[in-house]
């Protein structure tokens, strides 16, 4: 362990005197390490049981691309098993057939699924969808991450589906959260605003869960450093092109400026949801005419990606 | 002092004790989107830094 530094910040927690290593914003609080540790765990567990999104016999299938959100996701869901009766867990890994990225990252999951003894399945868009990430994105990378999100929820769809998994727990953490809503807005699509994935509509009839909603990436990514989970990994070469990269910078920027807009920005769709009637049951359940899954369409947005370039 | 940005690439600083989080602005790097290391240990971005010191910034926003 370090020698202590006479410029060390304390932690606020009482009794505590230990350095701190992380200053929480929008609280003004500071945590050593110890006490950040618990306060992931603690806004973990909040999360989880205020939203009851797992019930007692639930199996469990975490997406999990071996990336920071979904290991920390994993390693949260693993040490909370015993609290709860007869759930299991498994690992779904989508291999996108992305160059120079996805190897590693798969690389990162197996090791650690082994570590801890997780069940663990890999499949790949390759198998799925005749092609890998690449090939299908020719001429179209601008759209690279709607493209890949479709088919990926589609693959998370099929192989949770195949391994008989209730639920699905996806990585999604608060900075995700909130710019969804923001990319949303900024789109006009207020379908996908209001819509709940946890009801299991209107793509898959699996629900899908989100326990780490709550937790900030720089939580996430501090948990994984003191608990020894932290690995360097690479960035996906599709991120530049996407609206996401854009929302975000200027997101951390007011986040910085005005703590807690993230926090704000989730309770105002969560307003929005409760007091708006749902739009995505309108016409019923459908099924696509090409593949059979369910579709809001004659056509699932899966089969017009594989037959047609936009 | 020595900074170690997101990128892994290194500067040094020379100059007086000064809070992390003014690195940070001089290095156009907004503190949200990272977590900082000084000598090997995590601090907070209002903890100082001054001669001598190894600072490492990790970015945490990552896409992918």
């Amino acid at each position: 362990m370090p020698a202590p530094d006479r410029r060390d910040i304390l932690c606020s927690s009482t009794p505590c005197s230990e350095p701190a290593v992380i200053w929480l914003r929008d609280s003004g609080q500071y945590l050593c390490s110890t006490h950040c540790i618990q306060h992931v765990e603690n806004l973990f567990a909040r999360t989880v049981e205020g939203q009851r999104m797992i019930a007692p016999g639930d199996r469990i299938a975490v997406a999990f691309s071996g990336g920071k959100d979904s290991t920390a996701l994993l390693l949260l869901l693993h040490a909370a098993l015993p609290t709860w009766p007869d759930v299991t867990l498994l690992a779904i890994t989508v291999d996108e057939g992305i160059a120079g990225y996805r190897d590693e990252t798969i690389h990162a999951a197996v090791d650690l699924t082994t570590r801890i003894g997780v069940e663990h399945h890999i499949v790949s868009f390759a198998s799925l969808f005749g092609g890998d990430l690449d090939a299908l994105l020719k001429g179209r990378e601008s759209r690279s991450c709607t493209v890949c999100g479709i088919l990926r929820r589609r693959a998370l769809t099929v192989a949770a589906r195949q391994a008989g998994a209730a639920k699905i727990a996806v990585g999604h953490n608060l900075d995700d959260e909130a710019q969804s809503v923001l990319m949303n807005l900024l789109r006009g699509d207020f379908p996908h605003l209001v819509q709940d994935a946890a009801s299991g509509e209107p793509e898959c009839f699996i629900p899908r869960i989100k326990p780490l909603a709550g937790l900030s990436e720089r939580e996430i990514v501090t948990y994984l450093l003191l608990t020894g989970n932290y690995r360097e990994l690479p960035e996906c070469p599709y991120t530049g092109y996407a609206l996401r990269s854009e929302v975000r910078v200027m997101l951390a920027g007011l986040e910085y400026r005005h703590p807690g807009t993230m926090k704000n920005l989730i309770s105002s769709r969560d307003t929005i949801r409760k007091n708006t009637t749902r739009v995505s049951g309108q016409g019923g359940v459908q099924r696509c005419r090409e593949c059979g899954e369910v579709c809001s369409g004659e056509i699932c947005q899966v089969c017009r990606i594989l037959s047609r370039p936009e | 002092m020595q900074i170690i940005l997101p990128d892994r690439s290194t500067r040094q600083l020379d100059c007086g004790p000064l809070p992390i989080e003014e690195i940070l602005h001089r290095f156009g790097i907004n503190p949200v989107s990272i977590i900082v290391t000084r000598n090997g240990r995590l601090v907070p971005e209002t903890a100082c830094a001054e001669e001598g010191d190894e600072i490492r910034i990790i970015r945490v926003a990552h896409g992918g």
